[in-house]
């Protein structure tokens, strides 16, 4: 059973007189449990099928099985609830409040949550040590690098334990090391908190670690590949 | 909330919040200034209550102001004397003079009071020596305030003529200067034989010191029960209404409430304009957390919140340097009446200026769509 189902979404833009149809009869199963990717040529439409399937942007036609759940037939308040409940996003941009520590960024959302302090502090640490910022808990956006900020901003998406996680061109903006911890955190997330990563990229690293590898052109899925992971072999057994 | 980002944000980007609370906080001292000052340049009108002993006034019913004052029967004294709550009556006599000062003094509007020179009188008791008065126990003379005297172009001891009778300067007060005029207080017999159109007896006013614990409010109520041709007040509620009358006839009010509205607009453009700013730097973030879940409503909150603690903190700012300009006013003898309720009045709307710009700036929030982080 598939963690995201769509099928037969439509979805096009008004730019002036002209239309463009970015998404043109689109659909998608995404299992749990594995880092997802979709690559593609830019303007193909991978940004919106993403906020599509996540909740961020309503299609035009067709349906999002989230978990179980029609995503898009309720109003804007449920899909907004759903999102809290389940999902966690990584973005390009690391979107960090420049007053708060690391550890507030990630307690933040978990207090709109109803999470008692004490709960979200333990969540929050646990979830920036496994980002590897274990001893930064206490800085700000100011003082981290940009392999760091985006680490936080995983941190703040993971420490809400998300059954999904979206995450678009999560490692553009970093160098290459940075990218490699990126990486190996997804691939993590999805292996052993059973997540499901759906994340959108170019960097040809990110597509090697990759479980499942889809192919979009033109709106449309032209090619799905399972992928024999190179890396993390204790947990290849769960792909295929 | 477990984590205060309004505050965090307020306290981490203090530097950008600051000109909006200091556009609060100058919006509060010139609603509070303005106000001040117009109270207390129409507080002269009633210098006649503020500076009496008087707890009761009776006068012509419907009277707003002692200036509109008219004869009243005799019988109010008696009225008066009858209540359980008076312990004593004095006769107040008021009436605008015609005078004619030294040649090259021009015209000058001058109010006359009639009042008792026994020692312990009630009226102007807070600024009449007992021997001032007493000078007053000659016929025909008078005294003035100070600040008066350039005015009339009169020294001490001078003469002029006041509804054609001659009168003598005998000496000046502090404290009784008047409203658009020029006060010049007689004895009551003077005052009597000054007046031309009362006919003897009749005086325009009562003022009556009540027994210790007597009810102000209480007495002129019972007064009023019984009252044919007069009517009864508190000193305190006839100086309020001098104050307001003159506040609306001299259209001091509109423009009052008309600056104050140019200032709640000025201040909350400001306020609102700096507040959407700072949600605007902060966007993307915004939009990250409604992608999280959060809702809307949340996120309004902190914004109201940021606008609540710009003018909590405009507030404080606002009074300090109100307390300074007052006192400042005080030393230069610069007329300014602060109660209360005006502090209550213009810290309600610095705080009404710090939320509807806070409304209006949570309008900008929209802006945070978390589908333009996807790109
Ligand atoms: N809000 C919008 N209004 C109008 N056109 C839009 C909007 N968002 C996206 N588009 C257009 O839709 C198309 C697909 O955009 P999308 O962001 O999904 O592409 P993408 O595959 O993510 O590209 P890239 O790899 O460059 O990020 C593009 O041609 C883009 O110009
Ligand atoms: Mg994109």
């Amino acid at each position: 059973m598939s963690a995201l189902l769509a099928s037969n979404l439509y979805k096009s833009y008004a730019s002036g007189k002209l239309r463009i149809d970015v998404l043109r009869g689109l659909s998608i199963a995404v299992e749990a449990g594995r880092l997802t990717l979709i690559e593609g040529p830019s303007g193909c439409g991978k940004s919106t099928l993403l906020s599509i399937l996540s909740g961020l942007q309503r299609p035009d036609a067709g349906s999002v099985t989230a978990l179980g759940q029609d995503l898009w037939r309720g109003d804007n308040d449920a899909v907004d609830r759903f999102r809290l409940q389940h999902t966690g996003f990584v973005f390009q941009g690391f979107n960090l409040f420049s007053a708060l520590s690391a550890l507030e960024q990630v307690m933040l959302p978990l207090g709109y949550m109803g999470m008692t302090r004490a709960e979200a502090i333990d969540r929050s640490q646990a979830a920036l040590v496994e980002v590897g910022l274990g001893d930064r808990i206490d800085s700000r956006p100011a003082e981290l690098s940009g392999g760091e900020k985006q680490r936080v901003a995983i941190a703040r998406a993971l420490a809400k334990r998300p059954q999904l996680l979206f995450a678009d061109e999560p490692t553009s903006a970093l160098d290459a090391a940075s990218g490699q911890v990126v990486i190996d955190i997804l691939r993590r997330v999805a292996h052993e908190h059973d997540t499901t990563v759906l994340c959108v990229s170019h960097d040809p690293r990110l597509v090697s670690h990759a479980d499942r590898v889809l192919g979009m052109e033109d709106g449309v899925i032209l090619n799905d590949r399972k992928m024999q992971s190179v890396s993390g072999p204790e947990k290849d057994g769960n792909v295929s | 909330m477990i984590i205060p980002l309004a505050r965090k944000i307020l306290i981490h980007d203090w530097r950008r919040f600051l000109p909006a609370m200091f556009a609060v906080a100058l919006s509060g001292v010139l609603l509070l200034m303005q106000t001040a000052l117009v109270f207390g340049i129409l507080g002269a009108t009633a210098v006649y209550m503020r500076e009496s002993n008087a707890q009761v006034w009776v006068g012509y019913p419907g009277t707003q102001t002692i200036e509109l004052g008219r004869p009243i029967p005799v019988t109010a004294q008696t009225a008066l004397l009858a209540d359980p709550g008076v312990a004593r009556v004095e006769p107040f006599a008021w009436f605008n003079g015609d005078w004619q000062g030294p040649p090259r003094a021009g015209g000058v509007s001058v109010f006359v009071s009639g009042v008792s020179t026994e020692p312990n009188a009630l009226m102007f008791s807070r600024v009449l020596t007992p021997a001032q008065r007493a000078l007053l126990d000659q016929p025909f003379t008078i005294l003035v305030d100070r600040a008066e005297l350039a005015k009339l172009g009169l020294p001490i001891g001078g003469r002029a003529l006041l509804n054609g009778r001659l009168v003598k300067l005998v000496g000046v007060a502090s404290g009784i200067s008047a409203f658009g005029g020029v006060n010049v207080v007689a004895s009551l017999a003077t005052a009597r034989a000054l007046d031309g159109s009362s006919g003897g007896a009749e005086v325009e006013y009562y003022v009556a010191e009540l027994k210790h614990g007597a009810n102000a409010a209480a007495v002129a109520a019972r007064v009023n029960r019984e009252a044919r041709g007069y009517s009864a007040w508190t000193a305190a509620s006839f100086a309020r209404n001098a104050v307001l009358y003159w506040m609306f006839q001299t259209a001091a009010g509109v423009s009052a409430i008309f600056l104050a509205a140019v200032v709640f607009v000025v201040g909350a453009v400001i306020t609102s304009q700096t507040l959407m700013g700072a949600i605007t730097g902060s966007i993307n973030e915004y939009a990250t957390l409604h992608a999280l879940g959060v809702g809307l409503r949340p996120l309004r909150r902190v914004v109201l919140e940021q606008s609540a603690w710009i003018g909590a903190c405009g507030l404080v700012i606002g009074v300090v340097i109100s307390l300074g300009l007052l006192g400042l006013a005080q030393a230069q003898g610069v007329p300014a009446d602060i109660n209360l309720a005006v502090w209550l009045m213009c810290a309600a709307l610095v705080m009404g200026i710090a939320l509807v710009s806070g409304t209006a700036a949570v309008r900008v929030l929209r802006k945070a769509d978390p589908a333009s982080l996807l790109r």
